[in-house]
């Protein structure tokens, strides 16, 4: 986001957002890109249809299995604040699950995870850190070493 | 976003997260993000675009390749090709002459959705899919319940798990929903701008949820005043 195209206001807002102070900087190396599982973990507050949807800043996760269609997945972020045409028109732009099957069938990347995960972005960050633990263990349990973390 | 990037690479696992807010992943120090210029609520960048969606992944991916650093923030070099208008774009709809009073705005918000409705259903069709649902209420049904509030009525929730002011949320999130569906027209390719200018500018609905927003805020229902911050984006809130 270019964020000299909002109002003054709305930019510093966003741009002062307080944000965690972390003190430590892990990095995970890993195998080629080719060889990588890769997952998605979206902060845009998805749920699959008939699961429990966000309702406030809740700061847990819901899981979304690879084989959900497009017409199951929702999006119940708080927020109203950042487009939802985008996702209406077509789920990718903020959950490309179909771009990433293409680039696992074309060998760019190795494999896509059986299951993706999605939080609240609104929740304060120090909230998620039970959640994100969780997931973490079943990401490795599912063998994934990459994970594209989608915010909107 | 990037806090979960950390959380996830401290139990051994490579991230590299999409960020749209530059001064936001400076401030966490993600271990990998892409910066993208485009709006919020975009991360891949524009719909049905997939050869710019792909390129944008593989930017945000190729970062795991990157020799290990304390941080990296890498910026996408394009903008969202979306966001230009597009002139063939036509609303879903013609417009009808504003209504004034709550009731009359009521009336034009139901006759407005039995309107949308072909639209709805040709959209979904073309697309395969709907996003309608997070208050588990049909269209039809959360235009009734929205109505009776237009209407100064206090009207029970309909969803049995969902407090009032929840169910109102939601159901207003919904209408919205059908609504922006309806206006995306096959063949066309209509920026968020155009879209929202018809909802907020011209449409019973987009004039609905102002007057419901003032009528919650200067009530004395706490859980409707906080509830109403959910009706209009803040960027449709007419100013003063």
């Amino acid at each position: 986001m270019r964020l000299e195209r909002l109002p003054p206001e709305m930019a510093k807002r966003l741009g002062e957002l307080e944000c965690p102070n972390f003190t430590t900087t892990p990095w995970v190396a890993g195998p080629p890109l080719k060889d990588r599982r890769v997952a998605i973990v979206s902060s845009a507050g998805l749920t699959v249809r008939g699961d429990r949807v966000f309702r406030g800043r809740d700061a847990d996760y819901r899981a979304i299995p690879s084989a959900t269609q497009a017409n199951d997945l929702l999006c119940s972020h708080i927020s109203i604040n950042f487009d939802r045409n985008g996702f209406q028109e077509d789920w990718n732009v903020v959950f490309p699950l179909d771009r990433l099957n293409e680039l696992a069938a074309e060998g760019t990347i190795g494999s896509v995870a059986a299951t993706h995960y999605s939080f609240m972005g609104a929740t304060d960050p120090l909230q998620m850190v039970d959640g994100a633990k969780e997931v973490a263990g079943r990401l490795k349990a599912d063998n994934v070493d990459a994970v594209l973390l989608t915010s909107v | 976003m990037s806090a979960l990037g950390h959380y996830l690479e401290e139990e051994g696992i490579s991230t590299v997260a999409i960020a749209l807010i530059r001064k936001q992943a400076e401030h966490t120090r993600p271990p990998r993000a892409l910066w993208v210029p485009f709006e919020l609520g975009r991360p891949i960048g524009p719909p049905s675009e997939a050869a710019f969606q792909t390129r944008v992944i593989l930017a945000a991916l190729g970062l795991l390749e990157a020799p290990k650093q304390a941080s990296l923030i890498v910026d996408f070099p394009d903008d969202d090709p979306r966001e230009a208008l597009d002139p063939k774009w036509r609303p879903p709809i013609a417009s009808a002459a504003a209504p004034e009073g709550p009731a009359e705005i009521a009336e034009a918000v139901e006759a407005e959705l039995r309107a949308l409705a072909a639209a709805y259903a040709a959209s979904c069709t073309a697309r395969e899919r709907s996003t309608v649902g997070v208050s588990g209420l049909p269209p039809v049904a959360c235009g009734e319940y929205l109505a009776a509030w237009l209407r100064g009525k206090r009207p029970a929730s309909p969803v049995a798990d969902m407090s009032l002011a929840l169910a109102l949320r939601f159901a207003i999130d919904d209408l919205k929903a059908f609504a922006l569906e309806a206006a995306l027209r096959a063949g066309t390719k209509p920026s968020s701008k155009q879209l929202g200018d018809w909802l907020w500018n011209v449409t019973a609905l987009g004039a609905a949820l102002q007057v419901l927003r003032q009528n919650c805020l200067a009530g004395d229902d706490e859980r409707l005043k906080a509830v109403a911050a959910f009706f209009v984006p803040a960027l449709r809130v007419p100013a003063g």
